[in-house]
């Protein structure tokens, strides 16, 4: 039975490449960029994180930017604060998006024109949707001005701080805008694939609506809906944008406490925002690693969600 | 077990114009009948119409008697194999065929020996803790079929089960069919665009042409009575010649030919014969002679196309003996011929 | 569901995308409007003829810098890029896990600290305050989508058609011209398109090594948010969304629409 191996394995592009020169004048370039200016970019944040090639510090290398950072109170309130902002905008898009994917995924190819528009906020800079925020949702905004014509509030400052807020939801409200698309064209991609044809499947199962999306439904999009959901989650942690311009002066979430502090006019400040930016890339780096571990890990023992 | 009736169902997709029109056909319990037709004729449409995954324009359709136009899939007892194997690739071979029962709450032991016979019938034992992009093919569309018949449907219905597999498996795959048909006595329908797949495994065929139904019988009754030339074509039917009948005899280019069947006089008639049907022999005078234009050695018979009075025949001929431009005599045997009237 | 549900879903879903841009269109077109007016009390181009008039030039002059960044930028990102797409999507090699978790780097660590790292360096190099530094920081981050985009493309890819122009007595430049470029250059037009607009939204990288020197349109937006003029941060908002509209809109018309997901 071995031998009547499926077809489908053998892949004629991929081979091993006879001539390693050739190989190297392929990725060369693209691994020097990357390198040099990446690879040393991060190196030379790391080596300044640690104290070395500072300007007012001899070149030795010690963790006390390090105890600086972990020490100060601020440090521990902007990491609440961009944990909570990045989960709560990661979680929201991704439940909103499955709705959206379900939906969309019942009107087929009938509605084309819909399937384009979902996906105008997959290029959009987030800066100017931030800017829309400010313009929607500040307490001089349009939303403030209708709940005025509305009758609900009688001065500007009875409108609920909805940017430069505490709970972010002025920064929330633009992520989930931007990322629902992301998220819902990704998780698309696999249902309107294979996902269509395996429900027809279930369906003559006897698999009733709610088993279908439980049994077949969630295990298809789950591989693309997590990883869609780590990439959105990563890129929140550490963006910068839009709650540079939407965010309240305290706390500050990490991006821009980093910023302030590595543009402070006191310059012993600067590698303390280096040091805060190599926490942010170990801490996002981590959550993709730790992401994956899981992931392995259950496949592994055979456990689909 | 059940049985299944179709009326007057019409089919098409998203509104536009009718793949199937008023479709008739009645299958009895326990009965295997194959649905078959060329590539794009609708065969699969009425497949999913059956399952319930498309709702006909109109029309119904019965199982044992109840009317279940209405019902969506997971109501009706029917279930549908799919062309392709189309396996959860998020579980193993077991999960997939125990998805059904799952569906079902049932669960523990019973499901457990459910799933155990299963495999055995569909010569799976061993497998049931597979990946199944670990399976072969064969293997794939085995799961498939099992994962409906745990079930135990009314109503079995497959698509082009073996179109997908390499010759050699296709055969094994057909056999296994067949075997668990007759085992299970479970109502079968099967959609094929291969007359011999059909011919082979069912009781009845029906076959569809240009969106409608044209002939439903035995085997023997489509591959030597065909109702109309269409059928007979289908079918490989190529030797078409015709004829008026003149006192009781059909006369043609090729002769006199004594006419059994209750026909009107002096009217056009299309006549064929089957190519492996008309008797070849070297020159003599007793029969109607002919000349070769070419041979085709095709291995246990050569093709051969043979002019004879006007009329170009081929004939399948055992062996290799016949070169091209030789002589021929034809025997046309009066019984093997079958008449059509000309203007249908 | 109700049968009034879906439609109201469908038009509920263009209407809370096109929400961010309504605000963004009515100031750049009131003159004067004040709280609590629910619209402008008079409507006006004077924002428009600011920016593209005499009084506008630096506007007009940091778009000129984000056209010019984002098109360098893009260029070399494709022309790095593809070879190294090449080898990944065609070749199995050893280490090649290890090359693309190296690409994938950029992409998921933040920009901040990589710039942050870069700028003591291109200081003392003298490419801080420079384009040459802004674009060699914008291509760290575009580099890996060309790479990969140019991936998938030659992992579609059959060879065998170069060996076939070989056979058929083409020379390696023909075989370029005439047989790599051709089938890969829907995905060089995406590779290129994607680099643009990252390159056109960066904001904190080119802020760090440009230094206020190189102020590219984001730079110039948010200088305008901080000011308050919402009429004119309207319309440089309008100015700077417009390549995103029209890449989408090619890449539906070109490319089925499928391929700007990778865009961040």
């Amino acid at each position: 039975m071995k031998g009547h191996q499926l077809q489908t394995n053998h892949n004629f592009r991929t081979r091993m490449a006879p001539v390693m020169p050739s190989l190297s004048i392929l990725l060369g370039p693209a691994l020097i960029v990357v390198g040099v200016l990446f690879g040393g970019g991060l190196i030379l944040g790391i080596l300044q994180s640690f104290g070395y090639l500072h300007v007012a510090a001899a070149n030795h290398l010690s963790i006390q930017h390090y105890l600086n950072v972990l020490m100060d109170p601020d440090f521990l309130e902007s990491l609440w604060l961009t944990l909570y902002i990045a989960t709560a905008s990661t979680l929201i898009a991704a439940g909103l998006s499955v709705a959206v994917a379900l939906f969309l995924v019942t009107l087929a190819h009938k509605n084309r024109l819909i399937h384009f528009i979902i996906q105008i906020p997959l290029t959009v800079p987030h800066l100017v949707i931030a800017v829309a925020a400010v313009f929607m949702l500040s307490p001089t905004g349009l939303l403030s001005r209708f709940a005025m014509a509305l009758g609900l509030i009688n001065t500007s400052s009875q409108f609920p701080l909805l940017i430069n807020d505490r709970w972010g939801i002025g920064i929330i409200l633009t992520y989930v805008w931007k990322e629902i698309p992301f998220i819902t064209v990704m998780i698309l991609s696999v249902l309107s694939n294979t996902g269509i044809e395996l429900l027809q499947v279930g369906q003559t199962l006897k698999a009733n609506r709610w088993q279908r999306f439980r049994y077949i439904t969630l295990p298809i999009i789950f591989p693309s809906l997590g990883a869609a959901s780590l990439i959105v989650f990563a890129y929140t942690f550490g963006a910068f944008e839009v709650p540079y311009l939407l965010g309240q002066t305290y706390p500050m979430m990490l991006s821009v406490w980093a910023y302030r502090n590595y543009s402070d006019i006191d310059l012993l400040a600067r590698p303390e925002g280096i040091t805060t930016g190599i926490l942010i890339a170990v801490i996002v780096s981590l959550t993709v690693l730790m992401a994956q571990v899981i992931t392995k890990i259950t496949r592994r023992k055979g456990i689909v969600l | 077990m059940g049985s299944l009736k179709i009326r007057n169902l019409s089919l098409s997709y998203n509104g536009g114009a009718p793949v199937i029109e008023k479709f008739n056909l009645d299958v009895s319990d326990g009965e295997c009948m194959g649905l078959l037709g060329p590539s794009g004729v609708g065969k699969t449409t009425i497949l999913k119409a059956l399952a319930g995954l498309i709702q006909p324009d109109q029309g119904c359709i019965l199982i044992d008697d109840v009317d279940v136009t209405a019902l969506p899939p997971e109501k009706r007892d029917a279930v549908m194999v799919f062309q392709k194997p189309l396996l959860f690739p998020f579980m193993n071979v077991a999960q997939n065929i125990g998805f059904g029962l799952r569906m079902r709450k049932i669960n523990g032991a019973h499901k457990q020996s459910e799933i155990n016979n299963i495999l055995r019938l569909t010569r799976l034992d061993g497998f049931g803790r597979h990946k199944v992009h670990e399976l072969s093919g064969g293997q794939q569309q085995r799961v498939s079929l099992a994962r409906a018949l745990i079930l135990r449907p009314a109503i079995l219905l497959l698509d082009e089960p073996l179109s997908n597999l390499d010759a050699n498996l296709r055969q094994e795959m057909r056999e296994l069919i067949q075997e668990i048909q007759t085992k299970t006595n479970i109502t079968t329908i099967f959609v094929t665009h291969d007359q011999s797949e059909a011919l082979m495994m069912s009781q009845r065929v029906s076959l569809i042409l240009d969106g409608r139904l044209r002939q439903v019988g035995r085997p023997q009754d489509l591959f030597y009575r065909p109702v109309d030339p269409d059928v007979a074509r289908f079918f490989g039917g190529c030797n078409f010649f015709t004829g008026e009948i003149k006192n009781g005899q059909f006369e043609t280019p090729l002769g006199l030919f004594p006419v059994g069947q209750d026909l009107k006089k002096n009217q056009p008639y299309t006549a064929t014969i089957r190519p492996e049907d008309i008797v070849i022999s070297p020159a003599n005078d007793k029969h109607l002679r002919g000349a070769i234009l070419r041979t085709n050695f095709e291995g246990a018979a050569t093709r051969l196309w043979v002019q004879c009075n006007g009329v170009q025949l081929i004939v399948l001929a055992a062996g290799a003996q016949y070169k091209a431009h030789q002589n021929v005599s034809l025997h046309i045997p009066p019984d093997k011929i079958r008449l059509f009237p000309k203007n249908v | 569901m109700k049968p009034w549900f879906k439609p109201m879903i469908v038009w509920l879903i263009p209407l809370a995308i096109c929400l961010p841009f309504i605000p963004l269109v009515l100031w750049s077109l009131s003159d004067r409007w004040f709280y609590p007016a629910l619209g402008p009390q008079t409507w006006g181009l004077r924002a428009w003829l600011y920016v593209f008039g005499s009084a506008g030039a630096q506007i007009i002059a940091s778009l000129l810098q984000s056209i010019l960044v984002a098109t360098i930028t893009a260029f070399t990102s494709v022309i790095i890029g593809t070879p190294a797409g090449r080898a990944l999507g065609l070749y199995d090699f050893k280490g090649k896990d290890f090359i693309s978790l190296l690409f994938m780097l950029p992409v998921i660590v933040p920009p901040l600290c990589v710039a942050m790292g870069l700028h003591l360096w291109f200081i003392r190099l003298s490419l801080a305050e420079t384009y040459v530094g802004v674009i060699l920081v914008h291509l760290t981050f575009c580099l890996p989508y060309s790479i990969f985009v140019m991936w998938g493309v030659f992992s579609n890819y059959n060879p065998d058609y170069e060996h076939q122009a070989r056979s058929l007595g083409a020379s390696s430049g023909q075989i370029v011209l005439k047989i790599i470029l051709p089938f890969t250059m829907p995905g060089l037009i995406v590779a290129g398109l994607f680099s643009f607009l990252l390159s056109w939204s960066q904001y904190l990288s080119t802020l760090i090594i440009g230094g206020g020197r190189v102020t590219t349109l984001p730079i110039m937006l948010f200088a305008l948010m901080a000011s308050g003029d919402r009429p004119v941060a309207g319309a440089v908002s309008i100015i700077f969304v417009l390549p995103a509209l029209i890449v989408l809109l090619f890449s539906a018309r070109y490319l089925g629409g499928r391929s700007v997901v990778g865009v961040r």
